[in-house]
C-alpha cells in the first residue's frame, strides 16, 4: 500500500511541477526535459522519505521499508513515467491521422473532398518539419545537399529496422 | 526471497510474456494482423499476472497491474511508431540509401500523398471514416473521441489548439 500511495504522490507531484514549468516556459527540447523533472523529482522525493524515516518514528510507519519497497516504487514510478512520455509526444506534433480525422469531423454532413484533403495536408506539413526535428535532435545531417544519418540515427534506424524483420513486416509510415 | 523479487518484477515478466507471444502470434497468423496479435499478447501477459501475482487480490496486486498497464501501453506505442511513424520511415529511407538522399529524392521515395493514402485506407478499413458520394464522413467516432481527448490535454498542458500549426502553414503558403 505504500509503495502505491507514495509511487502516485511522487508521480502527482512530478506532474504539478512539469505543468507550472510548462506554463512558465516550454522547453526547447520537451521530452529531454520531462524526463529531468520527473527524474530530479523522484530523486529528491525519495532521498527526502529516506531522511525522514530515519529521523521521525511516525514518518518511518508509513514510507516505503527496505530496499525492495524501494525498487518496487522506483519501477511503479518509471512505468508511470514512461507512459505519460509516449502520451506526451502526441501533444507535441499534431498526427496526420487525427488531423484528417478532425478535418472531416469539422465538415460535418457536408463531407470533405479528398482533393481538398490532400491539399490541407501537403509535404511543407507533414514530410519537412519531421525532417527538421530529425535535425534539431542529431539523427541525421545535411551534407552537400544530401541527408545523412548520424551514428545516432542510424542505432535508432536498426532497433525499428530489427523488430520490423521479426515480424516479417514491410516499411512503415 | 527470491519470491518477494518475483512479485516486484511481474509486471516486467508479464510484459515480456506479451512481447513473445505478439511476435509469435503474428509470426505465425500474419492475416489477423497486427492490432489483433498485439490484442493476444496484451492477454497472455494480463493472465500470466493473474497467475503470478493475484491469487488474492492486495495493494500489491493493483500496484502490478498498473504497471502492467502502463508498460503495455508503452509497448503498443513503440509497435505503432514502427508502423505509423513519419521519422521512423525517414530514418529507413535514409538507412537504405549509403549516400544519403537529397530532399527531393526523399519526396520522391516518401511524401504527404502517400502518407494520406495510407491513413485513409486504414480509417476507411476500420470504419472510422465513410466514403460516399466522392466524400468522407466520420464512422465510428472513436478516432474522434481520441483526437478530442488529445486536443484538450494539448490545450491544457501546453495552452496551444490542435490544428494550430495545420492552419498557420496553409496561411503562411497562401500569403
Amino acid at each position: 500500500m505504500t509503495v502505491l500511495f507514495w509511487g502516485l504522490m511522487i508521480f502527482g507531484l512530478s506532474f504539478l511541477l512539469h505543468f507550472i514549468i510548462w506554463k512558465i516556459h516550454i522547453p526547447q527540447k520537451q521530452t529531454k526535459a520531462l524526463l529531468e523533472v520527473f527524474f530530479s523529482s523522484l530523486i529528491v522525493c525519495t532521498a527526502i522519505l529516506l531522511i525522514s524515516s530515519f529521523n521521525y518514528s511516525r514518518v518511518r510507519s508509513i514510507s516505503p521499508a527496505g530496499f525492495r519497497e524501494y525498487f518496487h516504487l522506483y519501477i511503479f514510478f518509471i512505468s508511470l513515467m514512461l507512459a505519460y512520455i509516449v502520451n506526451y509526444s502526441a501533444l507535441e506534433v499534431d498526427s496526420p491521422t487525427l488531423t484528417m480525422v478532425i478535418s472531416i469531423a469539422n465538415k460535418g454532413k457536408n463531407g470533405l473532398d479528398k482533393q481538398e484533403l490532400l491539399v490541407l495536408m501537403s509535404d511543407g506539413l507533414l514530410v519537412k518539419p519531421r525532417i527538421d526535428d530529425l535535425v534539431s535532435s542529431n539523427m541525421i545531417y545535411l551534407e552537400e545537399g544530401k541527408y545523412k544519418l548520424t551514428r545516432n540515427g542510424s542505432l535508432f534506424a536498426h532497433i525499428f529496422i530489427f523488430y520490423r524483420k521479426l515480424l516479417n513486416l514491410p516499411k512503415g509510415g | 526471497m527470491i519470491s518477494e523479487y518475483l512479485l516486484v518484477l511481474i509486471s516486467i515478466v508479464s510484459l515480456l510474456t506479451n512481447v513473445s507471444v505478439q511476435v509469435v502470434v503474428f509470426r505465425c497468423f500474419p492475416r489477423l494482423g497486427l492490432l489483433k496479435s498485439e490484442y493476444f499478447g496484451f492477454c497472455a501477459g494480463l493472465s500470466s499476472l493473474f497467475t503470478i501475482s493475484l491469487k488474492e487480490f492486495t495493494a500489491i496486486s493493483l500496484l502490478n497491474l498498473i504497471m502492467y498497464f502502463s508498460l503495455s501501453y508503452c509497448y503498443f506505442n513503440f509497435v505503432n511508431l514502427g508502423e505509423t511513424a513519419r521519422r521512423v520511415r525517414i530514418l529507413r529511407e535514409l538507412c537504405d540509401s549509403v549516400q544519403g538522399l537529397s530532399l527531393q529524392e526523399l519526396l520522391s521515395r516518401y511524401n504527404a500523398k502517400e502518407i494520406v493514402e495510407r491513413r485513409i485506407e486504414r480509417l476507411l478499413n476500420n470504419g472510422q471514416i465513410i466514403f460516399s458520394n466522392d466524400r468522407f464522413y466520420i464512422g465510428a467516432p472513436l478516432m474522434l473521441w481520441i483526437a478530442k481527448i488529445i486536443m484538450v490535454m494539448k490545450l491544457v498542458i501546453l495552452g496551444r489548439r490542435y490544428l494550430d500549426t495545420v492552419y498557420q502553414r496553409n496561411k503562411d503558403r497562401d500569403v
